[in-house]
């Protein structure tokens, strides 16, 4: 189970609302790469994990990318906050705004919702700990991008942590995947699946 | 940097441990038994045990936990961390 705690992992301060930049980073909470699918990603995963030491990975990550969740909502939340109408429609905001109001609500920057499609649980450690390094590096991929984006301090400071921990989740899962590889046949690591063939 | 008050200097202090904590946790997940992690480990678990007593305290509670049950339920009396100068 699950305690909340009522702090940010990191904190998120933001002087200066910008609807439009909201647009784009709202594809870390609701988007192909973002923290909602990392947390579901893995906090589905762990359970056919072969070992406990990938067991404890899978659950602990999966319970920072939901901090991450909240960070990236803190961010929308105070980007958008006292916005005029005409802000709304200048920025081009007023496409979310017209479903959503300024409520946070899980979709990619293109405007798709949030979706399980853009990851798996294969009951099968190898094939899901190689999605879930290359899912590190995707995120990484779109906070560089968000980072060539904004220009505001305020907003890159948090977004710049959040990038530095796609890094260190990439760095658990290669030793987790090499702890699962070695207790298979080193001649043939995708022999069998370790988590269904006993 | 915006100068901070005390309040949110002692949030600070708390985000640092903590975060100590989760980058030794996640290590200690894959490394169980390396004595420099779990050295690492236990010592800044004393420290953030110490400071989220202080903090809950001084401010209020950050766990469900920590909210007083005297006359009134503090965990509705203090902001949540999504509100500016509040993380």
């Amino acid at each position: 189970m699950w305690q909340y705690e009522k702090k940010l992992q990191y904190p998120v301060n933001i002087k200066d609302p910008n609807p439009a930049l909201a647009k784009v980073i709202i594809s870390q909470l609701g988007g192909p790469d973002g923290e909602l699918g990392a947390a579901l990603r893995y906090l589905n995963q762990r359970y056919s994990a072969p070992c406990r030491e990938v067991q404890a990975v899978l659950s602990d990550i999966g319970t920072e990318e939901l901090s991450h969740m909240e960070m990236i909502g803190t961010i929308l939340y105070q980007l958008t906050r006292n916005l005029s109408m005409k802000e709304i429609k200048e920025s081009g905001f007023d496409v979310y705004f017209v479903d959503h109001t300024t409520g946070v609500y899980p979709i990619a920057a293109s405007g798709v919702p949030f979706t399980a499609a853009t990851f798996q649980s294969t009951g099968d450690a190898i094939a899901d700990l190689n999605e879930d390094l290359a899912a590190e590096q995707k995120a990484r991929v779109t906070y560089d991008n968000i980072l060539r984006l904004a220009d505001d301090p305020d907003v890159r400071d948090p977004i710049k942590f959040l990038r530095a921990r796609e890094i260190v989740h990439f760095q658990r899962f290669g030793e987790a995947q090499r702890m699962v590889q070695d207790m298979l046949d080193s001649k043939n690591f995708y022999a069998f699946n370790p988590s269904f063939d006993k | 940097m915006p100068i901070l008050n005390d309040k949110q200097k002692l949030m600070r202090q708390i985000q640092n441990c903590s975060f100590a904590l989760t980058e030794a946790n996640l290590y200690l997940d894959s490394h169980p038994t390396c004595p420099m992690g779990l050295e690492y480990y236990a010592k800044h678990k004393k420290e953030y045990d110490e400071l989220m007593k202080e903090y809950a305290e001084k401010y209020g509670p950050i766990t469900v936990g920590q909210s007083s049950t005297d006359k009134k339920w503090s965990w509705v009396t203090t902001p949540f961390p999504w509100e500016r100068g509040e993380s």
